[in-house]
């Protein structure tokens, strides 16, 4: 849809944020129901899970841990850092959702949900996209988000990694990893068009 | 072999302590509280030390003091979130010493905001019939403004001699209307927020409001 084409509505940047942000909650929604299913499909027998290793592919991703660390970021890299996430899950969640299929005994809602994830995943990096792309278009941010010329340069170096971790931990994982991409938006937000709903 | 007796009385290694909860008011500071098992009948000494997730140091708690008795307060500098604290207190005497079990914390998934304030509840009119308008402030530590932090609201609302509280859900608007009011009648109306993911405040104060009585005005017109 561009401006040109008859009857396209073209949304506001805070709608835009809007969406995304609401997208974002769901999806964290979701890991978070599933990683609870999922813990308690293993609890019983807690070895399966055992001491989790907790290195989350995703590590290499310099992403702030507190408020001010976001705040500080410029607003390029910090559209950047939401995006890196995105893209580094895309690959490993649709793994993800083909090995639901293994566990027998699991039922098929869940194994929804992981695809529901995986799809949400890929969805939501086109949304922040265009945000970001809006973003260029009206000044708000230089020219310099790498994504939207080559997502794949925002692999992370070792990010065949996922491969190597077990389903619960890949799970663990993008729950936070999702938590905090919607942080991350609604700062973005919240710095670029306070008034709305700030 | 010796164990030591003063006047009858039997000298132990401290009880193993409790790590009893950790709650984040606003996700960016935090504090871990304790229960002490038993002295030993000896002065016993509480430390708290925390290891953060992928680093192998240990620390020490920064501060016993701010939050109170038995409990480590991490104020902004030391409060990462999305990473992992590995927590245990060790009590310790001169017979030995007592390590709680470890509590593995995110501070993302601990946070329980202060209730909401400068609450107010305005009686209203609208074509004769009156309403309330009730309206409140974000928690003051809360920073709601920066986006780090979005809360939605829950007011509940009764009549004072009645037991059941009505409850209204209210999103992130921070006002609300409550409409069907009885005539005369007297509220108590509270407040508590809650963020995305965390758990619900306490409830506010009570704000009390009484009712005019608009049903005598309308019968007295009835019985015209």
């Amino acid at each position: 849809c561009t401006n040109a084409h008859a009857g396209c509505h073209v949304l506001s940047l805070s709608n835009l944020f809007d969406r995304v942000i609401q997208h974002s909650a769901r999806m964290h929604g979701i890991s978070n129901d599933l990683h609870s299913e999922f813990e308690q499909y293993f609890l019983p027998s807690r070895n399966q899970i055992g001491r989790v290793s907790r290195n989350c592919h995703t590590s290499t991703i310099l992403t702030p841990n507190g408020k001010e660390n976001a705040q500080k970021m410029a607003r390029e890299e910090l559209t950047e850092v939401i995006l890196k996430l995105l893209v580094a899950w895309r690959d490993p969640l649709w793994h993800f959702h083909h090995s639901m299929a293994h566990y027998d005994d699991f039922n098929n809602f869940s194994s929804n949900k992981a695809l529901e994830m995986s799809d949400m995943v890929h969805e939501l990096r086109k949304g922040v996209e265009k945000v970001a792309e809006k973003m260029q278009v009206l000044g708000i941010t230089s020219n310099t988000v790498n994504s939207l010329t080559s997502p794949e340069a925002l692999l992370p170096s070792e990010s065949a990694e996922w491969r190597l971790m077990k389903d619960y931990d890949l799970l663990y994982c993008f729950r936070r990893d999702s938590n905090k991409v919607q942080n991350y938006l609604k700062i973005l937000k919240c710095r670029i068009v306070p008034e709305h709903g700030c | 072999f010796f164990t030591p007796h003063i006047m009858g009385k039997r000298y132990s290694p401290p009880g193993k302590p409790t790590l009893t909860r950790c709650r984040s008011p606003e996700k960016e500071t935090f504090t871990c509280w304790w229960e002490p098992g038993s002295d030993g009948g000896l002065p016993t000494t509480h430390a708290l030390y925390y290891r953060k997730e992928s680093s192998e140091r240990v620390y020490e708690c920064p501060d016993y003091h701010t939050a109170g008795e038995n409990s480590c307060f991490f104020n902004k500098n030391d409060t990462s979130i999305w990473v992992n604290y590995n927590i245990t207190v060790v009590a310790t005497n001169t017979l030995g010493s007592a390590f709680s079990d470890p509590v593995d914390v995110d501070v993302v998934y601990i946070v329980k905001p202060n209730p909401p304030e400068k609450q107010t509840v305005t009686i209203m009119e609208d074509k004769g019939w009156p309403f309330l308008r009730v309206s409140w402030e974000p928690p003051q530590k809360a920073d709601t403004r920066s986006g780090w932090i979005t809360l939605i609201y829950e007011l509940r609302v009764k009549l004072e001699e009645e037991n059941e509280w009505e409850m209204h859900l209210a999103g992130h608007q921070k006002t609300f209307n409550i409409f069907s009011l009885r005539s005369g009648g007297k509220y108590l109306v509270e407040v508590r927020c809650k963020p995305d993911h965390g758990f619900w405040s306490e409830w506010s104060s009570t704000s009390y409001i009484k009712v005019p009585d608009y049903f005598h005005r309308e019968k007295s017109v009835w019985i015209l």
